[in-house]
Formats: C-alpha cells, structure tokens, sequence
C-alpha cells in the first residue's frame, strides 16, 4: 500500500461524510480526476447518508439516488472506509480532521447536520421540550429507516398527534402516521417501529407552522400525494388568510384547498393544518397532554386575525390542543456532541463558506457548508459547486500525499472497510 | 464523421447516469459523445449528428435545474434547427408530479425551433422505486434497430 503511486496534478481526496453531499462531490471530482485515490469515510457501516435514514421508505424514486452512488464504489474506485469516526480532537475517534489533512491533498467535510433543531427561540428551548412524547423528525426517520443507533422503546405516537414545522420532513410524518400499519411493514418498517405509529391508531393530527399557508415549507407535490390517503377529512386555518405574492405562494394555497376539498368530510380521521400558529409550551406532567398555540404575530392584520379566531378568543389568547405525542419538523443543526463542529475548522485567513473554502486543502460542502435548505438532489448542486473550487486549487498541484496508505494505522478490529458489491446486493 | 450526442438534463443525477448508459450502449455502436444540458453550447447542434434526449421531471412538472441553461439558450437565441433530429427519453414519478413533464417541456421546444422528433417517446416511472436504467436501455435497443 505504501507504494502507491498517485499521477501528477490528482490530488488525493479524503471526504468526511458518505451522505448526498458527500457521494455528490465524489462524483465531480471523480470526473475531473479519473486517477486520484478518493476516500469516503463515515462513522456508519454504510453510505448513503440521509437517502437510506432520511429520505421516506414510500419515496423509492428519491432513494433510487443511492444507486448512482453505489456506482462511485462499484465501478468508479471511490473507496468507502466506515465505522470510523473523524474528529476534531485527536484524543477521540478513529482519525482526526488533522491526520486526514496530513495523509490527503484534499479533506472535504460533508457530516450533515444531525440533531433536531429544538422547539423555542434561540438559547431559549420551549417549556416542556423535554417531556417525554416529544420527537424529533429527524430521530423518527432514522427510526423509521432502521438506523442502528435509534432505539424505538420510548416512542408513542399515540392517537392525537402535534406535529410542528410545515416542510417536506413534516408532510413525510404526516403521510406515514396515516398509513395502514400493512403498508408501513410492506416498505419494510420494523414491525416494532410499526406499532410504536399505528398501535392507538392515530386519529387526529395537527399540523402547526408559523407561516401562512402561500409561505409554508413544503412542496405542493407533497400535499397532492396526501390526496391519495384514506379516510382522513382535511381542514385548515387561516388558510385564506394573507396575501399571495407570486405563482408559488398562489400553488400552495390552491394545492391545500384542492386537498380539503377532495377530502371526505364524514372520515373518522382528521388533519387540520394551522397556518400562522406557534407554539408557546408543552403542557404535561410527565408525557404531553397538550400543545399551547398562539397565533403568530406581525404576518396578519390583527383585525383580519381576529375575524379568523374561534368566537371569543383573542390574538394574545393561546389556544390548547390535546396531544399524545409532539413531533418537531423544524430543521436541523449540528449535534452538540458531534465529533468535529464546523468552527472548529474555520480560519479568518482562509474561511469562504459561499465557495465550500474552510481552510488551506480543507473544504466543506452540503448542510454543513450552507445550512439545513433544501432537497436531496440539490446537493448535487452545491458539490459541483464545491468540487469546482477543489479543482480550480489544485490545477496546478504537482505533488501528491499517499492517501489512506499515508494514515497512521489503528487496531484490527476497528478497521471496517467495506466493500459495497457485497453489502448491497 | 457522424455521432450520436447523448445530451442529458438532470436534477438529482438519475439522468445523467441513464445517459452515461446510453453511451456505453452506443459506443459499441459507433460514435457517441455525453452532454450535460447546463453547459451545453447550443451553436453545436449539427444535422449531422443525431440526438437523445434524456430529462428528468423536478418537483411539480417542472425542468430539473440542470437544463435551465438550455432552455433558456433556446429560448432566447431561437436557432433554427430544422434538420435536426432527437429521441427524447423523459424521466418522471406519476405518484406526485405532472408526470415525466419535465421532458416534455424540451421536446415542444425543440420542435417549435424546427427539430423533429424520431421514434418512440421513451418514459420511465419512478413511483414504483424501479431504476430507469433498465427500461431506457430497452428503449434504447428498440431506438438502434433500424427501422
């Protein structure tokens, strides 16, 4: 391995990270430099990221996404090294950020954002966050994609549900919590993952955002599919409310009243969607009872607000609804316990995130680089973006470090490489 | 001499990677060349050549991002390209999309610029998690039987 020679001008490429962003940026640099060695690590056993623990297991054509980067590790050479954990302290983990930058020409970070952003203003968490029957949505996909560090023990959707956030993550839960528990086990869902959804069975929904319904999250795709469920009766509020400023405002609104309208009103199961509400606490003793709302203020007239509130209530008038479980859909951050942070590696000198630039050779791409926006294919974007600045470095690159065969070596037992042909088939 | 161009439209990849697999079907063939439509050069389209379109649907029915460049090349040089022929092969999910629209928003304009279309408009469903892989390449082999 020692003796592995690399052609002049391809730089050696360790990638941190084997989710879309990280798989994407392979992808470019493999074609800008078909000789390079290229190294994904993950501290997972396999790649993929958010396309196998993210993206819904009823979404198959967004996970069919996995394929073209089965591709990178079957035919194009990129080399996958999991179960290793790269972190900012040398003491801790597999490698750290400064061994890979050592051993390669080029480290790009792509770890994600992996914790649940939390309900409440900043530094300031929402009171009864921490009940038990609050869930994050990104903890509930991971659980629902069979992640092997979830654990579903504790988890009860129960019959009335609260979920907060109006994005795609959001109308994924939305659509999963209502379908048939059969369904769910066809996709493949653990049968205990099944129950801990379906086993009350979920009645009621509520779905709560701050915006109003033409500036909501979610793409009106993902309501038209909510058509195709059974037995549910949608209803909203404030959904007329506000004005509309463009086709993309005006679709949102068409596709939610077109969805209410073609909803059966004598169903026993009802989602009502509340536009323009948040949040204000968690109430319960030990679990959930209820969710406190208040209508969002400084988006509506008041006037035009407290002709849409129920008779009797005002705008500083919270509203409860009863809740078994709350689940959060509000974005995601960086883990506070995550092995490496971001700043950890940014430099003054050198840092220029709208170009994936974090230091002299170390580069970041996807959530990491610019935040928790957007879809699974539009990291594509963002690490051809990304490769393009790597390459523009490093045309001119003459000399090359060896790569893996450069890092230092761990026990045995900690050394997982693997290899894809088998592990995916 | 005469080629085949490969010119893809792609949002997440899933195009391009049925599109590299029409060129290696075609190599074995002839002459093939890959394009990708953002940095296509619309001043390359040669009557010479022949043309596959491969293009992905985003979102609601709309273009993937990938081939905004071209369309926008197209629309706002309007080249006449009579002469030119393509077969398109539209990408799409029929469970939550105008289906395989995106294609068909670059076929009606190439046509309006004065290509025709040849063959048999190739499409691929994703709503039941198939790859497109398979049945663009059974496509493609019905495209390469001459007529």
């Amino acid at each position: 391995m020692n003796s592995t020679v690399h052609p002049a001008g391809q730089p050696s490429v360790a990638i941190v990270g084997g989710g879309p962003a990280g798989c994407y940026t392979a992808q470019f640099l493999r074609k800008a430099w078909p000789d390079s060695e290229i190294v994904i690590f993950d501290r997972l056993p396999m790649p993929h990221g958010l396309v196998r623990y993210g993206v819904a297991p009823d979404h198959p054509g967004t996970k069919a996404i996995a394929k073209q980067f089965d591709r990178l590790f079957e035919r194009d050479s990129v080399r996958f090294v999991g179960t290793t954990i790269i972190s900012s302290d040398p003491d801790t983990g597999d490698f750290s950020v400064a061994q890979l930058r050592a051993a390669f020409d080029v480290v790009v970070l792509a770890t994600g954002l992996h914790a649940d952003r939390p309900l409440g203003d900043a530094g300031d968490v929402l009171p009864g966050s921490q009940l038990n029957g609050v869930y994050g949505a990104g903890r509930l996909t991971r659980l629902i994609n069979g992640h092997p560090h979830e654990n579903v023990t504790d988890v009860h959707i129960g019959r009335h549900s609260v979920i907060v956030g109006q994005g795609n993550v959001a109308i994924d839960l939305l659509r999963l919590f209502l379908t048939p528990a059969e369904r769910l086990r066809e996709l493949g869902i653990a049968p205990e993952v099944v129950a801990s959804i379906t086993a009350a069975p979920v009645s009621r929904i509520d779905i709560v955002g701050r915006s109003l319904c033409g500036e909501a999250k979610f793409d009106t795709a993902m309501i038209r599919e909510l058509g195709k469920l059974e037995d549910i009766r949608f209803e909203a509020d404030q959904l007329e409310i506000g004005e509309l400023s463009g086709a993309a405002e005006t679709a949102r609104r068409d596709a939610v009243a077109t969805l209410i309208a073609g909803s059966d009103p004598t169903a026993t199961r009802l989602v009502h969607f509340w536009f323009g509400w948040a949040p204000v606490a968690i109430l319960g003793d030990d679990s959930v009872r209820a969710v406190a709302l208040r209508p969002v203020t400084g988006i509506v007239p008041s006037a035009v607000l407290r002709s849409a509130l129920p008779s009797g209530a005002t705008t500083s008038q919270t509203i409860e609804l009863v809740a078994d479980s709350v689940c959060t859909a509000i974005g995601f951050t960086e883990h506070p316990d995550a092995p490496f942070r971001r700043i950890d590696h940014e430099d003054p000198e050198h840092t220029d995130l709208d170009r994936g630039v974090l230091g002299d050779d170390l580069y970041c791409v996807g959530w990491l680089r610019r935040g928790p926006r957007g879809t699974i294919p539009e990291n594509r974007a963002d690490a051809r973006m990304v490769a393009d600045t790597i390459v523009a470095h490093h045309s001119n690159t003459t000399t090359t470090k060896a790569g893996l065969a450069a890092l230092p070596s761990r026990s045995a037992s900690a050394t997982a490489e693997l290899h894809l042909s088998k592990e995916t088939s | 001499m005469s080629k085949t161009v490969v010119l893809f439209g792609t949002e997440s990849g899933n195009a391009e990677m049925v599109a590299e697999d029409f060129i290696t079907e075609l190599e074995a063939h002839g002459s093939a060349a890959l394009a990708d439509m953002t940095d296509f050069d619309i001043a390359d389209f040669d009557p010479s050549d022949s043309y596959i379109i491969v293009c992905s649907t985003h979102g609601d029915g709309e273009l993937p991002s990938g081939a905004w460049p071209f369309l926008r090349a197209l629309e706002e040089e309007t080249p006449d390209l009579t002469g030119i022929r393509f077969r398109i092969f539209g990408l799409g999910n029929s469970s939550y999309e105008i289906y395989s629209h995106g294609s068909e928003i670059i076929d009606e304009k190439l046509r309006e610029l004065g290509a025709e279309r040849i063959g048999v408009y190739g499409r691929h469903d994703a709503s039941d998690g198939s790859l497109p892989n398979d049945s663009a390449l059974e496509w493609l082999q019905d495209a390469l039987i001459p007529a």
